[in-house]
C-alpha cells in the first residue's frame, strides 16, 4: 500500500483528489499548510507527496526541500500541482527539489501513472539504501576482522628476532596482509635460524598461513632441532592444513654459533645468494627440493646442504616478488639485476640497497609482496642459553634400591637423573650426571655383579661380545642388589652420590687406567674422575662414591 | 626416532643425528647408519643438538665407526655439542681424533 500525503490550502482542489487517490486504494493524508505538512509527513511517513505552490505561511517552495531532508535518506517523490503553463513557475519547483507535476485540473489516469511510476522510483532507492546500510555493515565488520587477525599475527610474531644486530630485513606487502613471511630466532647453542616464505597469493588468506608456521617456527627454535627436522615438520604441518592449490615456497637456514656453517633447505625459492666481501657474488643456493605443503610426508625430502663460510660473507634471502618488480620500461629487475644491484652499492646496507631497489621500480606499482633479508654470516655473538645459577635451598636425599628383578627388566639411571633434574639447578648438569651415574651402574653391574671382564672389549669383535654376554648373564640373574644414595647439601651446592653393590668384589686393573681415547674402554673410570670432584672406592670396590660440585 | 641418518643434497656428507640418549642401547642402529656411507668418501657428520645422555659406550661406537670406515670417509665431524657435551668429548680427548664444532 502507496501512502500519499496531499498538501493543499483549505479552499483548494484536495477533497476531490483525495477521493480520487483512495479510490486507487492508496492511504491519504491532508495537510493543509507547509507546517502541517511537516508535522504530517513525520508520523505518516508518506511514499509520495502531492504539494500546491500557493500555501498560507510556508509556502511549497520552502516546505519541499524541509520534507525532502526529512525523509531519512531515501528518496520521497514530490510531485508538485500547477497549471503548467509558467515556466518560470515550474524551474523554480525543479530547483528546491521537485520531482515531477502535475497539471490542475487533475486527470485521473495521469494521477495513477505518475503515482505508479514515483512509488517504484522511491521502492528503489529503498532497497539501495537497505543495500548500502548491510553492506556498510559487512565492511565494518570485515575492517574489524581484520583488525583482530593483524593483531593475532603481529602477537604469533612477537618473538621474532628481526633486530637481530647482523640481519637486516625489508619486508613490504603488496596489501595489507603479507603473503611473504621471515622469521628469526636464536637456539640453544647461539645458533640462529632465519625462514624466508612466500605463500601462494597475497593477502589475508595466505598470512593466515603464517600463523601455524610461525608458532611451529619458534618451538622448534627453542628446542634447537635441525634445520631437516624442520622442513619435514612444516611440510606436514601446511600439508594438512592448507587447501590443494596453496603452498608456501621456503627457504630455512640455520647458521651455526661460530659463523662458520651455514645448514640450508631450499624449497621453491629463487636462489639465495652467498656474497663475499665486496659484495660479489661467491655462491648461489639454489631450490633442490619442491615447496612446503604439497607433498605426503613419505615423498618429502628433507635433505639440506651444508656449507663452509668465510669471514666477512652474506647471505641475501628475497622472494619473487623482488627479482619480478618493473620498471618503468616493464623491464622486470631480474636475478643478474639484483646482484649488479648488489654488487654496486659500496656497503650492504638495506636502506641503500631498498632505495637502489625503489629507484629502479620509480612510479610502477608493486604487484606482489616484496621481501628480502641479509644476514652478516660472522659468529653470531648469541649466548649458549645459561645454566641455572638459583640452587635448590633445601637439602635432600634419593635413595633407589635395586633387587635383582629390577636389574633385569629396567634400566634405571636415566629415571634416576629426570628424578633429580626437578631440582632446581641440577637440571642443567643433567648430562653430566647420567654420565657419572651411568658409568658407576654400569661398573656395579657389569663387573660386580655379572663378573664381566673389560679386557675382552680389547679383542676383534670384543666391544659386541662383550654387551652379548652382559645381556646373557643379566637375563639369568636371580640374586644381586644395586642401590643409588644421593644427598644433596644446599651449603656446599654438591650432591654426595654413593652406588653399591651386592656382587664380589671388584678393582679397577691396570689397563682401565691407561690412556684414553685410544681404546675402546676403561675411559669409563677416568672420565669420572675427571668430571667429579672426589671419588673413592671402598668395601673392596664394591662401593663408589662420588661427590659432586653444582658449581663446577 | 632417537637415531636419524640422512645424506646431504649433494651426497657428500652423511648426516646422523641423535636425540636423547647416547649409548649401547643404540649400537644396531648406529652401526646401520654409517653402514651407507657408499664410495663417494662423504664426511660424517654426528649432529649432537639434542642429545641429552651419552656415556663411555657412546664414546666407544664413536671410536668404533671410525676405525671401521678408515678411509672411506673424509673424516668426522661432531657438530652442534652441548656444553656438557662438549667438556665430556673434550675431557676424553676427543677433539684429537674428531672435529668438534
Amino acid at each position: 500500500m502507496m501512502r500519499v500525503l496531499v498538501v493543499s490550502a483549505e479552499a483548494g482542489h484536495h477533497p476531490a483528489l483525495a477521493e480520487m487517490i483512495g479510490r486507487f486504494g492508496h492511504q491519504v493524508t491532508v495537510a493543509h499548510s507547509g507546517e502541517q505538512a511537516l508535522q504530517q509527513a513525520a508520523t505518516a511517513l508518506p511514499d509520495i507527496v502531492l504539494l500546491d505552490v500557493e500555501l498560507p505561511g510556508m509556502d511549497g517552495y520552502e516546505t519541499a526541500p524541509r520534507l525532502k531532508s526529512q525523509a531519512d535518506g531515501i528518496h520521497l517523490p514530490i510531485i508538485f500541482m500547477t497549471h503548467l503553463n509558467d515556466e518560470q513557475t515550474l524551474l523554480r519547483c525543479l530547483s528546491v527539489g521537485g520531482d515531477d507535476f502535475l497539471a490542475t485540473p487533475i486527470e485521473p489516469i495521469m494521477l495513477q501513472a505518475k503515482l505508479r511510476s514515483h512509488f517504484r522510483l522511491r521502492e528503489l532507492s529503498r532497497t539501495l539504501v537497505e543495500k548500502n546500510r548491510s553492506l556498510a555493515w559487512h565492511s565494518a565488520r570485515v575492517q574489524r576482522e581484520h583488525d583482530i587477525v593483524e593483531h593475532i599475527l603481529q602477537n604469533a610474531l612477537s618473538r621474532n628476532f628481526l633486530d637481530y644486530e647482523h640481519l637486516q630485513t625489508y619486508l613490504s606487502p603488496a596489501t595489507s596482509f603479507n603473503g611473504d613471511l621471515c622469521l628469526s630466532a636464536s637456539g640453544p647453542l647461539g645458533n640462529l635460524y632465519v625462514f624466508m616464505g612466500d605463500f601462494t597469493g597475497h593477502g589475508l588468506a595466505p598470512a593466515t598461513g603464517a600463523l601455524p608456521l610461525s608458532q611451529a617456527f619458534f618451538t622448534m627454535v627453542e628446542r634447537g632441532v635441525s634445520v631437516a627436522e624442520m622442513a619435514a615438520e612444516f611440510n606436514h604441518r601446511l600439508a594438512q592444513l592448507l587447501p590443494d592449490d596453496m603452498f608456501c615456497a621456503a627457504f630455512i637456514a640455520e647458521l651455526s654459533a661460530s659463523g662458520e656453517r651455514l645448514t640450508y633447505w631450499n624449497g621453491g625459492m629463487p636462489d639465495a645468494l652467498v656474497l663475499d666481501q665486496q659484495q660479489r657474488l661467491s655462491k648461489r643456493l639454489p631450490a633442490s627440493h619442491m615447496a612446503l605443503g604439497i607433498l605426503a610426508d613419505d615423498d618429502f625430502d628433507s635433505r639440506v646442504t651444508n656449507l663452509r663460510l668465510s669471514a666477512g660473507m652474506s647471505l641475501v634471502l628475497y622472494t619473487d616478488g623482488l627479482i619480478e618488480l618493473h620498471n618503468s620500461q616493464q623491464q622486470s629487475l631480474s636475478e643478474q639485476g639484483l646482484i649488479d644491484l648488489l654488487a654496486a652499492q659500496p656497503s650492504l646496507d638495506i636502506d641503500r640497497v631498498v632505495s637502489a631497489i625503489e629507484a629502479f621500480r620509480g612510479d610502477t606499482p608493486q604487484r606482489d609482496d616484496v621481501s628480502l633479508a641479509i644476514l652478516r654470516c660472522c659468529a653470531t655473538g648469541i649466548k649458549e642459553r645459561e645454566p641455572e645459577y638459583e640452587h635448590q635451598g633445601l637439602p635432600f636425599q634419593l635413595q633407589v634400591d635395586l633387587t635383582a628383578a629390577e636389574l633385569r627388566e629396567l634400566d634405571p639411571v636415566a629415571d634416576v637423573v629426570q628424578s633429580l633434574g626437578q631440582f632446581r639447578g641440577i637440571r642443567d648438569h643433567r648430562t653430566t650426571l647420567y654420565l657419572l651415574l651411568a658409568e658407576a651402574y654400569n661398573n656395579a653391574l657389569e663387573h660386580g655383579i655379572l663378573g664381566l671382564d673389560s679386557s675382552l672389549k680389547e679383542q676383534h669383535e670384543g666391544f659386541e661380545r662383550y654387551y652379548q654376554l652382559r645381556q646373557q648373564r643379566l637375563a639369568t640373574l636371580e640374586q644381586a642388589e644395586i642401590s643409588f644414595q644421593i644427598r644433596y647439601l644446599p651449603q656446599q651446592a654438591c650432591l654426595h652420590m654413593n652406588i653399591r653393590n651386592s656382587g664380589s668384589s671388584w678393582s679397577p686393573s691396570v689397563s682401565a687406567r691407561q690412556q684414553l681415547a685410544t681404546r675402546e674402554y676403561g675411559r669409563g673410570l677416568e672420565l669420572m674422575e675427571r668430571l667429579c670432584d672426589e671419588l673413592a672406592l671402598s668395601d673392596n670396590g664394591r662401593c663408589l662414591s662420588l661427590v659432586y660440585s653444582l658449581n663446577s | 626416532m632417537s637415531l636419524h641418518t640422512q645424506f646431504s643434497n649433494d651426497g657428500k656428507q652423511l648426516i646422523i643425528t641423535i636425540k636423547g640418549r647416547f649409548d649401547f642401547s643404540l649400537v644396531q642402529e648406529f652401526r646401520q647408519a654409517y653402514a651407507s656411507v657408499g664410495s663417494q668418501q662423504p664426511l660424517v657428520i654426528i649432529d649432537l643438538r639434542e642429545t641429552e645422555y651419552l656415556d663411555s659406550s657412546a664414546l666407544g661406537m664413536l671410536l668404533n665407526m671410525r676405525k671401521s670406515l678408515g678411509n672411506s670417509i673424509q673424516g668426522v665431524n661432531l657438530i652442534n655439542c652441548r656444553p656438557e657435551v662438549r667438556r665430556i668429548l673434550e675431557i676424553s680427548r676427543f677433539d684429537k681424533m674428531f672435529v668438534i664444532e
